[in-house]
């Protein structure tokens, strides 16, 4: 049998990779094996990669913006831009899972744009001027700031 | 400077949301990547030089790696790679390596703060002028998703020679392991450590902040150190003049030699900055951690000015180090 990492040599050892709770087993060569005792993540993600690969067939999606397929990620490993985080979500939500062992940002954030800010404090604005309507039992007024309101906000915030 | 962290580093990497990253770039993108980045740079405090890899002498390439300045990955891109250095060499920022900057800092010692400090420096400067990749759930976008999140690799490099020399490194790659960090030879290739130099840093990227990545790696960094120490002690109420003779020798021989092929000098290096840091030999850590650098093989090389074959070479790396310890 030959490695299933290389394709080169003969495989001699069977690597057991135990990445978020959820195992991996590959045959691998010496050479190879180096690189994962090494603890290269790299390495890591190739395994689950190539055994997820061996499962079933790649989806056939194409990231819009750069042109990258899921099929030539899975061969390497590397995303073909930012945007193919968003085409390739679903596939890559349980893998970054898994070879992370979290799913969450934690830490620095980019610095809110004054364009964002402004966004914000009106959205905050119309909040309150909408609960005055409704209060006011102005609900004719409050029905607009509501759809006001919506269109301010984005898709991207639905999900929170 | 210290007895067993020999130096500290940190670095971010970060995308441009609107270029695509080094599978799909067009050189024109990765020029735009570069002449960006140095714009938004244009008003940093320090003094940095611009270097591009392309057109730049193989040797000159070779002695940024041995030093530690750019990676070897960023060597072999040099169509349209390039660095941003500080001119005290204490940040760089790497240019079109598989992200599209790689923002390091660095440190002597056991510092990822410091280190640390001066990358986010250089990361709110750029963010001043522009914005990078970031996914709310996912953090900073990365070519590769094994660094997305706080794209931050922190760094120490470890001398742990008692370690080495009492077979206990598989214990302390545990201990690594364990964390979620990973601990790796810094010279030579495979399981063996020229210098008994190793690099600990932290593997998973996403989920903790940047404070718990660089607590964890210290705190690791800082167990490892007091296990070496205490090693150390052992060997040396065991049989002090045995101890003593193996540093001794090995200051001899730097200290004498007329010729110093690398891997002898590694060797050799190991006993003289152990000796340094017990106080026992009469050099200093500094000294030590110089001469590392600059009897590697292209530092060598460059100090001449010439292409040297490889007896000429070890002559003029036993020079180098002689006048490095008489002058300590």
């Amino acid at each position: 049998m030959l490695c299933e990492e290389c394709g080169k040599r003969p495989a001699e050892v069977l690597m057991t990779a135990v990445v978020g709770g959820q195992s991996t087993t590959k045959n691998l060569c010496r050479e190879c094996l180096k690189k994962y005792k090494a603890g290269d993540l790299q390495a890591v993600l190739a395994a689950v990669l190539s055994a997820m690969a061996d499962k079933k067939q790649a989806p056939e999606i194409t990231c819009p913006s750069c042109g990258e397929t899921y099929a030539e990620f899975q061969k390497s490993g590397m995303l073909g831009c930012a945007e193919c985080y968003q085409a390739f979500r679903q596939e890559l939500a349980p893998l970054i899972t898994r070879v992370q062992g979290r799913a969450q940002h934690a830490g620095r954030r980019p610095p809110v744009s004054e364009e964002e800010q402004a966004r914000q404090s009106r959205i905050e604005e119309l909040r309150g001027l909408m609960e005055a309507a409704v209060a006011d039992e102005n609900f004719e007024e409050a029905a607009r700031l509501r759809d006001e309101l919506r269109a301010m906000t984005p898709a991207k915030e639905g999900k929170a | 400077m210290s007895d067993i962290v020999v130096s500290s580093r940190v670095r971010l990497a970060r995308n441009y949301e609107d270029i695509p990253f080094r599978g799909k770039i067009s050189a024109a993108q990765a020029e735009e990547c570069v002449q960006r980045t140095l714009d938004a740079l244009r008003d940093l405090p320090q003094a940095y030089s611009f270097l591009p890899l392309r057109g730049m002498e193989e040797n000159e390439k070779k002695a940024l790696v041995e030093a530690h300045l750019i990676s070897p990955d960023l060597m072999e891109h040099e169509e349209n790679g390039a660095v941003l250095l500080r001119d005290d060499e204490k940040a760089a920022i790497m240019m079109n390596e598989e992200d599209h900057l790689r923002i390091q800092g660095f440190a002597a010692g056991e510092n990822l703060k410091t280190a640390a400090d001066s990358a986010f420096f250089i990361e709110d400067t750029l963010q001043k002028h522009l914005s990078f990749a970031f996914d709310p759930q996912w953090g900073y976008l990365t070519a590769c998703p094994t660094n997305t999140g706080t794209g931050l690799r922190a760094s120490v490099m470890l001398h742990l020679p008692m370690l080495t020399l009492l077979k206990q490194m598989g214990k302390v790659n545990q201990l690594a392991a364990k964390l979620g960090l990973t601990l790796r030879g810094i010279y030579g290739e495979g399981s063996e450590a020229q210098g008994n130099l190793y690099q600990l840093s932290n593997q998973v990227t996403l989920g903790r902040t940047e404070q718990e990545i660089i607590q964890a790696v210290t705190a690791t960094a800082r167990q490892m150190a007091e296990m070496e120490r205490v090693f150390r002690e052992r060997a040396w109420e065991k049989d002090s003049v045995a101890f003593e003779d193996q540093l001794f020798r090995s200051y001899g021989l730097l200290a004498n030699a007329r010729r110093m092929p690398i891997k002898e000098f590694m060797a050799h290096w190991s006993n003289l900055r152990l000796g340094a840091a017990m106080g026992k030999l009469p050099v200093s850590l500094s000294a030590c951690d110089e001469m590392l650098t600059a009897a590697q093989p292209a530092h060598v090389r460059k100090a001449t000015g010439k292409a040297l074959t490889d007896p000429e070479t070890d002559a003029c790396r036993s020079r180098i180090i002689r006048s490095a310890i008489a002058g300590a």
